[in-house]
């Protein structure tokens, strides 16, 4: 099988998708305020007439050029371009401000390196064995383990319980609309045929991540205006013994991103914090840190792009995206026909396995690439997101369209701009909100298959050592929960 | 900058409370109007039908954002910005809308265009060679569309 993956990647189309995805996410990645979601899903339509392999190739290489490139407008600018690299930015920035943003950047690109690699072995050795052991999920397992990854997103994801609990509501609502997954009566259709399809997922990630931010950056116009300082960049070199006296960093680092993007919802920003919180605590010279040490710019990025590879376990596995990019990348799979879930690896073995190859050996060209743009990257920094945003707005117009070739897309697509917009702004998180949307209108059908089954009986819930296990792990993560708020300081 | 309502009285209205109150008044008109938008026809089995899960969800999704609502009273909120703010967000979305509407008319080329035209000018781009660019984007997306990925753009 590998090695059969492995020829399938011989092909011109697969190395241009490649090299076009780093490309575009390295110099998208580094434009402050553009993030890979969004860009990931406003390529999604460009894909649909690729092959499924070079397709997501593209997008997974959008997306590993982005994480690089959210770090160039971290270090340099102290702007990060993603959340998940604001943690690079404390001593990114800290070097670059004594001239060794370039030593700075190249720490950041071979720690990134390390991450991906990790996470990709990681990636395939659990994903197929979990995808075989989901082969035995009926619907009430199937059920359970939905409910588990909502209440993980709810309890674990950051921020305020309360909001992400309404952000999942909100999603598993919203999924309800069109036909009814089990006797096929229309809900909240109005009465019109174009509400029975219910919400397209690409158009409401275009609209989410990409609509959303024209409509806040128009709100936010001030911000926008003013000249961006670049500090200056001394020619230098990362020599392999300086990561070689990191490696213990590298690698808890890289082990604390994949384990918990395995986990749903929580995203990349808190393993990012978390690696640089171990490596400081581990460090002989904690007093550096915050101040220019490579370490505290190696250890958040090896983290968030190890995160990559471990969220995409559960998302095609199981069909439970980790984050937000994952929920795009999920889309993209879906719409090429690679419907994520237990069956992907049965039915498109081949194809799982060549993405995969395909996402380790993409290290290489990430590297190479991102050696040789991040100095044209420093100019990318300095294009305002003005200078973009209608384009990103035409963008996403024609992104919408092309799914259906319909304009009730387009129209969904704007009102889940106005939507996210209103809530970025109210400071809700979004990704649960989109975990919800996803899983929302699978978790009520296995719900209802399984009360079905067992004649409306509840026992089904706890009928199997399966589903006993996944309540009992829903349990423990309550308490855990519950515990943690009980010993957090009351101000 | 938020507004606070720590000082002991109840926080001015923000973003927050204002999305709230409109998540909340979505929720109310959805559980209000269950037995008319879902029509179920009842064959003897048991269990859930297509009404149940949705008025679970709507029932937890009022009752939380009433309580947010409620702990929204008396915590910081995010303030809502001047009438010039909230009025380029407008602008954005009338234009947007506006650029659907007509685009049935007027094809995907000047809608979008002009879509990206009033984007531009909303954020404040005055100088005439980037207000060219919404244009060559929408051309080169039209052409690309249609001719490289057949899509049958209006």
């Amino acid at each position: 099988m590998l090695v059969d993956a492995f020829l399938e990647l011989l092909n011109l189309w697969v190395l241009v998708a490649a090299l076009v995805g780093i490309i575009s996410g390295i110099i998208i990645g580094a434009i402050p305020g553009l993030g890979p979601t969004m860009a990931i899903a406003l390529l999604i339509p460009v894909t649909f007439s690729m092959q499924p392999i070079p397709a997501i190739i593209l997008l997974l290489g959008v997306y590993q050029g982005a994480i690089f490139g959210g770090s160039i407008s971290a270090v340099l600018l102290n702007v990060p371009g993603t959340p998940s690299s604001a943690a690079t930015a404390i001593d990114g920035f800290a070097m670059a401000r004594r001239g060794e943003g370039g030593r700075a950047l190249r720490f950041a690109l071979y720690a990134s390196v390390v991450g991906n690699i990790f996470s990709c072995l990681v990636l395939m050795a659990l994903a197929e064995p979990l995808a075989r052991f989901a082969l035995d999920f009926g619907p009430a397992e199937m059920a359970m383990l939905m409910l588990f990854a909502l209440l993980v997103i709810v309890l674990f994801g950051g921020g305020s319980k309360l909001d992400a609990l309404i952000m999942v509501l909100v999603g598993a609502c919203a999924g309800v609309v069109g036909l009814d997954p089990i006797s096929g009566t229309p809900r909240f259709t109005f009465g019109s045929f174009a509400f029975e399809n219910g919400f397209q997922l690409i158009p409401v990630l275009i609209g989410l991540f990409a609509m959303s931010e024209v409509l806040l950056q128009a709100f936010d116009r001030e911000a926008l205006v003013g000249d961006v300082k670049v500090p200056p960049l001394k020619s230098s070199v990362v020599r392999f013994v300086e990561l070689w006296r990191m490696r213990m960093t590298l690698f808890l680092s890289s082990l604390i991103g994949t384990f918990v993007g395995i986990l749903p919802g929580i995203g990349s920003t808190v393993p990012a914090f978390m690696s640089y919180s171990l490596a400081r605590s581990r460090s002989a010279d904690p007093d550096t840190f915050g101040r220019g040490a490579p370490e505290g710019v190696a250890a958040p990025e090896a983290a968030n792009n190890a995160v990559t590879g471990g969220a995409l376990v559960p998302t095609l596995a199981l069909g439970i995206p980790g984050d937000a990019v994952t929920a795009v990348i999920l889309g993209a799979f879906m719409l090429h026909g690679l419907a994520p879930g237990p069956f992907l690896f049965r039915d498109h073995g081949l194809e799982v396995y060549a993405i995969f190859e395909a996402l380790l050996l993409s290290s290489i060209p990430t590297a190479i690439l991102g050696l040789l743009f991040f100095r044209v990257a420093i100019h990318v920094t300095r294009i305002q997101p003005r200078h973009l945003l209608p384009a990103i707005t035409i963008l996403a117009i024609f992104g919408a369209f092309s799914v259906n070739n319909s304009l009730f897309d387009v129209w969904v697509m704007l009102g889940a701009g106005v939507l996210g917009c209103l809530l970025r702004r109210s400071n809700f998180p979004l990704p649960p909100l989109l975990i919800g949307l996803i899983l929302g209108a699978p978790f009520e059908q296995s719900l209802r298959q399984a009360l079905l089954t067992s004649g409306g009986g509840y026992g089904i819930f706890v009928g199997s050592p399966i589903t006993i296990g996944l309540v009992a792990l829903t349990v423990l993560s309550l308490a855990i929960s519950l515990f943690f708020n009980l010993r957090k300081p009351r101000i | 900058m938020s507004i606070n309502g720590h000082g002991g009285g109840v926080a001015r209205p923000g973003f927050r409370m204002l999305t709230a109150g409109l998540l909340l008044s979505a929720a109310v008109w959805g559980l209000y109007s269950l037995e008319s938008q879902i029509q179920v026809f009842g064959f003897g089995a048991s269990g859930p039908d297509a009404r149940s899960f949705p008025r679970l969800a709507l029932w937890l999704l009022a009752a939380v954002v009433a309580l947010r609502l409620v702990l929204s009273l008396r915590s910081e909120d995010v303030p809502l910005g001047n009438r010039v703010r909230l009025g380029r967000v407008l602008a954005v979305t009338a234009s947007s809308a506006a650029a659907l509407w007509v685009m049935p008319q007027v094809g995907f080329f000047f809608g979008a265009a002009g879509a990206g035209i009033v984007v531009a000018l909303t954020l404040g781009e005055r100088r005439p060679l980037l207000l060219v660019l919404p244009l060559i984007v929408a051309a080169v997306v039209t052409l690309g569309g249609r001719h490289g990925l057949n899509i049958p753009l209006p």
